[in-house]
């Protein structure tokens, strides 16, 4: 007698997220979940095409991979090629590097926040998929929508009033700078820190109430504990743009630290699935299995031992209890680490703001090549990011890796959405909200798919309920 | 030289003989776009750009390579032209691979300042995606054919400014290139002197030094004509 087919659910297109790609969720004979996988199915061949170009011109290259993080892109790039010629970039260039990198994360968070995710948190995840969304979240909490438009606009303000464009803006190159920042865009992005703490504090609220309200949720929800990995600088701090590598594990105790990202190919390993461009990195030393380590805002959280600046610090103190002496592991904080490191960010940025040498004018240093590898590292705002160059003697790219901080996250997102599916589908017929909680366990990691398989991104993604003949029996796409 | 009348654009003009519409339009404030002409290099009408309508002449021509004749009516500015000026415009983007995003002359090229003049907003023509060599042996400069609209500003400059000869011109159609020296790599010439002043006269970002980003490209053709008129004066 035939055995009974076993079915699938398919999530196709997935909503709100930067990217393409579609979630299969594999039922049991019984209805139950077996399991969930998260598909990225386009691919663009960045680092392949890169090959044979000269290094010097990654970092121009290589922002337009992503419109949503391309000062990371950049910043990792630009590294690589001052190692390739063994050169550091000037205090000021630093800072100016420093405060562009920090406005896009603004920008980046806000949009992940306010844009794609909080119409779930405001308006419900069981409400109308139509208006499910910053359109309909305008409609109800103007207030709301209108704070988050503006505080991205700060942050994309900062690149603007620096390089003269607010994406794929030119400007930071090998050795530091092309352009200072004037002292009257200095002071008109100092007149924006009142107005951008509100909105980041907006947020926090509306997460916390949501927390509140929800604790039965936001407690269960994608719990299965990880390794976590992130950049702190030399005191442990919490650190985006210039710090060192490190490891803890799913107790918080620190595998590695203060490591140089020149040496992540000794601890990061990566296969290839047959069902996904997306690769599955791990954490080489506890292999495929135990290896599973996540990167982003609640990584970074987890990893640091401190914030730089008191509002974000006293934040980062509740966030940090949360997990009772351990990482914080529910899917959910990924949000509210978000936020946390928006406000850290924007209080830096007042900071660097007021540094003297900001406006200063020493903003490059010059060099040459002299070294065959390159390889450099920023956290981008979904975690770290590594860009690796090999060259050969006249610098012509005979290599190009890119270890996207989205792509790090790809075992976790799998494991996160087979949590959710399982909590909350049974059975082929779910109601279209409980498929969007499984869609939100992917927004949760804000994965941006464009970066991560260097694949030219659509909004949409699609859930598929098949059998395990592969036949689809149900497929919510938008 | 006597002085002679010709009409452009219907305005009645008085100039010498012996001299090229080009230069005439050029002394007179009228605008003419231009791509393969380099003050102080021979013209030799390569990119078409420059082409004017002559009054009893059936064909276009090109400005920088004709001279003018008395009473010659010349127009610079009719619908056909522009038509011709766009096509040709358009050819060059789709010819090689030009993605100027990412070019390090983005912003500071003659290509795509031809572009803006045109009023170019797409390309009709299917790119041919030509399989172009990166050349980057030479210590100091690059010499990227991807971008290389074989306007030979590099070969002229080359041989009738610096003497040294060591651009040339390999191959017909599509597949012409610049080569240096008998098509070796440009850091293994034995004629380059490494005086740079292809890279000034280059009008894209084929040819450009090393040591900068997108950005940071400041080429200075004018240098050429100048360093020709001085050169003059010291004979």
């Amino acid at each position: 007698m035939d055995k009974p087919a076993a079915k699938k659910i398919l999530i196709s297109p997935v909503t709100r997220i930067e990217g393409h790609a579609k979630i299969t969720i594999a039922l049991k004979d019984n209805g139950e979940v077996d399991q969930a996988q998260f598909h990225v199915n386009e691919f663009r061949g960045f680092e392949k095409f890169c090959e044979g170009r000269m290094y010097t011109e990654m970092p121009t290259i290589t922002p337009r991979i992503c419109g949503i993080c391309p000062v990371s892109h950049t910043i990792a790039s630009v590294k690589a090629c001052e190692m390739i010629q063994g050169i550091q970039p000037t205090y000021t260039a630093n800072l100016l590097r420093r405060l562009m990198h920090i406005g896009q994360n603004i920008s980046s968070h806000a949009l992940s926040f306010f844009h794609l995710s909080s119409p779930d948190f405001l308006l419900g995840y069981d409400s109308d998929p139509a208006s499910r969304n910053i359109i309909g979240l305008a409609e109800k909490f103007p207030d709301v929508a209108l704070k988050g438009i503006r505080l991205r606009k700060f942050g994309q303000e900062i690149s603007e009033r620096i390089t003269g464009k607010k994406i794929h803006a030119m400007g930071i190159v090998p050795g530091g700078m092309s352009y200072p920042l004037t002292i009257d865009n200095q002071q008109a992005l100092m007149q924006w820190i009142p107005e951008a703490l509100d909105a980041v504090q907006t947020g926090i609220r509306i997460i916390k109430d949501f927390h509140a309200a929800n604790a039965d949720m936001i407690n269960s929800f994608a719990t299965s504990p990880t390794m976590y990995l992130g950049t702190v600088g030399p005191h442990g701090e919490h650190e985006l743009y210039d710090g060192l590598l490190r490891f803890v594990d799913a107790e918080g105790n620190v595998l590695q630290d203060q490591l140089s990202p020149t040496r992540y190919l000794e601890f990061i390993a990566e296969r290839a699935v047959e069902w996904s461009y997306l690769k599955y990195p791990y954490y080489k030393p506890l292999g495929i299995e135990k290896g599973i380590y996540r990167v982003g805002p609640l990584a970074r959280l987890n990893v640091a031992d401190r914030m730089k600046t008191p509002l974000a610090q006293a934040e980062f103190l509740q966030f940090r209890a949360l997990g009772n002496g351990q990482p914080v592991h529910g899917t959910f904080f990924y949000h509210y680490a978000r936020l946390i490191e928006t406000l850290a960010g924007v209080e830096e940025a007042a900071m660097y703001l007021q540094d003297p040498e900001v406006t200063g004018t020493h903003l490059q240093t010059f060099g040459r090549w002299n070294n065959a590898t390159g390889i450099g590292a920023s956290e981008a705002p979904r975690g770290t990011l590594f860009h690796h160059y090999e060259t050969d003697d006249s610098g012509k790219l005979t290599m190009v890796n890119l270890l996207i901080a989205t792509g790090q996250n790809n075992p976790s997102m799998n494991r996160s959405i087979t949590d959710v599916a399982r909590q909350y589908v049974h059975g082929a017929e779910v109601a279209e909200g409980m498929l969007n909680r499984v869609e939100s366990a992917i927004r949760c990691y804000d994965p941006c798919l464009s970066c991560s398989t260097h694949a030219m991104g659509k909004m949409p993604m699609q859930i598929d309920i098949v059998n395990a003949g592969g036949e689809v029996l149900r497929s919510l796409q938008r | 030289m006597p002085v002679i009348t010709v009409y452009i654009n219907g305005q009645k003009i008085s100039t010498e003989s012996g001299v090229t519409i080009l230069e005439v339009c050029k002394a007179n404030n009228i605008p003419m776009l231009t791509l393969c002409h380099l003050k102080g290099l021979h013209d030799i009408g390569a990119c078409r750009l420059c082409l004017v309508e002559i009054e009893g002449v059936n064909r276009l021509l090109s400005g920088c390579t004709t001279q003018v004749a008395d009473n010659m009516m010349i127009r610079t500015d009719t619908d056909r032209i522009k038509r011709y000026q766009r096509i040709t415009v358009e050819l060059f983007f789709a010819e090689r691979n030009h993605v100027c995003a990412v070019c390090v002359a983005n912003g500071n090229c003659e290509l795509q300042q031809a572009g803006y003049a045109v009023g170019l907003d797409h390309i009709r023509y299917p790119f041919l995606y030509p399989e172009c060599n990166v050349d980057t042996s030479h210590p100091w400069f690059v010499m990227d054919h991807n971008r290389c609209i074989m306007c030979t500003r590099c070969v002229r400059v080359c041989t009738q400014v610096e003497g040294a000869g060591n651009w040339g011109v390999m191959n017909r159609g599509h597949d012409v290139r610049i080569i240096s020296d008998f098509n070796t790599p440009w850091g293994e010439s034995s004629t380059c002197t490494d005086c740079g002043k292809c890279v000034h006269a280059c009008p894209t970002g084929a040819i450009w030094p090393k040591a900068v980003a997108q950005g940071q490209l400041t080429k200075y053709p004018e240098m050429i004509g100048e360093l020709v008129e001085k050169r003059k004066l010291l004979q």
